[in-house]
């Protein structure tokens, strides 16, 4: 019995130390990742609508979007969301833009875990040109009828994001008063 | 002179995949295209030997029957250090590696060598097991990864090698190629070995 005790106390002090380590590592990281992340949104917002200020606003579900007035002009010149859900091993979120029509200009996969080689080809340019000019009712993939062409081996992470951009256009649609 | 045997060991004599048959999930993952293999080998490899230097170097403080659980929290540990640390000093990499430093933790390679070679041997033998290890595992993804994607999508690091007729076999990059260019490079290994 004693023993075991004293088994179970080295076993508790290696994992004590070690999440010691692993809590002070993540304090020194954590504000650089957070920080980075936010950085790189904003860049990647200016990459699907160049030259515009934009506003923050917010969905039904109190998630954010932004509203993407011209720098020179003030006039809207659209809208960025980004959309997310779960592919094939985990979520997919996708940076969109989309003008006042609520057609997709630009797409951006921002992050994702799918199958190395299948589904992680959804970063490629060519992948993702071709949903620009795309409405909510053109998010559907070749297999099911629609234009998008699925990528070879990884037709659920196509669909994934066909569906979680047209899900959020939705959202925008109802956001906007139903227009 | 043992620093090069234990080194040099795991790249043909004791290669971690084709003759130990360890770590084959994330093998069989990866080895779609040439660069996924090469950045998981090397993010593996790191791993690798730091784990195999802290395990040799607490043996004689680990009590033999909770050695597998702390095996685990020191490796799982690591990954999570380099993890955080990549992802924010050097983000650029961790792009290129993230995916595959999760798959790291439960790559059996790294407990295996732990097991077998690191909880009885010096740091110093350590450090060379894992250094040839990871450099065996590295080399066999990157020639399983060659074939399926010459042959899956017709290009090697992504440049195009193949003529612009020829037409890629699918399945080569889905999972049963991964089977298959598998079974046939362990085939070609054993055939060298008897011939010996």
């Amino acid at each position: 019995m004693k023993y075991y005790i004293k088994l179970s106390l080295i076993l508790l002090v290696f994992c004590a130390v070690a999440s010691g380590i692993l809590a002070y590592v993540n304090s020194l990281t954590e504000p650089v990742i957070r920080d980075r992340k936010a950085k790189e949104e904003i860049a990647t917002r200016s990459e699907l609508i160049p030259e515009a200020d934009f506003t923050e606003a917010k969905f039904a579900d109190g998630s954010l979007y932004y509203i993407a007035t011209s720098t020179a002009t003030k006039d809207t010149l659209g809208y960025t969301f980004i959309a997310a859900q779960n592919g094939y091993s985990g979520k997919v979120q996708t940076m969109v833009g989309v003008d006042n029509n609520l057609q997709v200009i630009k797409i951006k996969v921002i992050d994702q875990s799918e199958t190395p080689g299948l589904g992680a080809n959804c970063t490629g340019d060519a992948f993702q040109a071709q949903f620009a000019g795309l409405g909510e009712a053109d998010m559907l993939v070749d297999k099911d009828g629609g234009k998008i062409k699925s990528l070879s081996g990884a037709t659920i992470t196509t669909r994934t994001i066909a569906n979680s951009i047209a899900a959020q256009i939705a959202a925008l649609k109802s956001a906007r008063g139903g227009r | 002179m043992n620093f090069i045997k234990e080194l040099s060991k795991g790249i043909v004599k004791e290669n971690p995949i084709f003759v130990i048959v360890l770590g084959l999930c994330p093998t069989l993952a990866v080895t779609t295209s040439v660069d996924n293999g090469l950045g998981m080998g090397l993010a593996a490899t790191f791993v690798l030997i730091c784990s195999n230097i802290i395990i040799s170097l607490i043996k004689d403080i680990t009590p033999v029957k909770i050695r597998i659980p702390i095996y685990i929290v020191v490796i799982a540990a690591f990954v999570s250090i380099v993890d955080m640390a990549m992802a924010a000093y050097v983000p650029g990499l961790h792009k290129a590696l993230g995916l595959f430093i999760p798959l790291i933790v439960v790559n059996c390679i790294i407990l295996g060598r732990a097991e077998a070679f690191a909880s009885k041997n010096s740091m110093m033998d350590s450090l060379a097991d894992g250094i040839g290890m990871g450099l065996g595992f590295t080399l066999s993804l990157v020639i399983i990864a060659s074939i399926r994607e010459i042959l899956g999508n017709g290009t090697w690091l992504k440049i195009a090698v193949m003529p612009k007729t020829y037409e890629p076999m699918l399945v080569a990059i889905l999972a049963p190629g991964a089977f298959i260019t598998l079974g046939f490079l362990m085939a070609l290994m054993n055939m060298m070995k008897e011939k010996k």
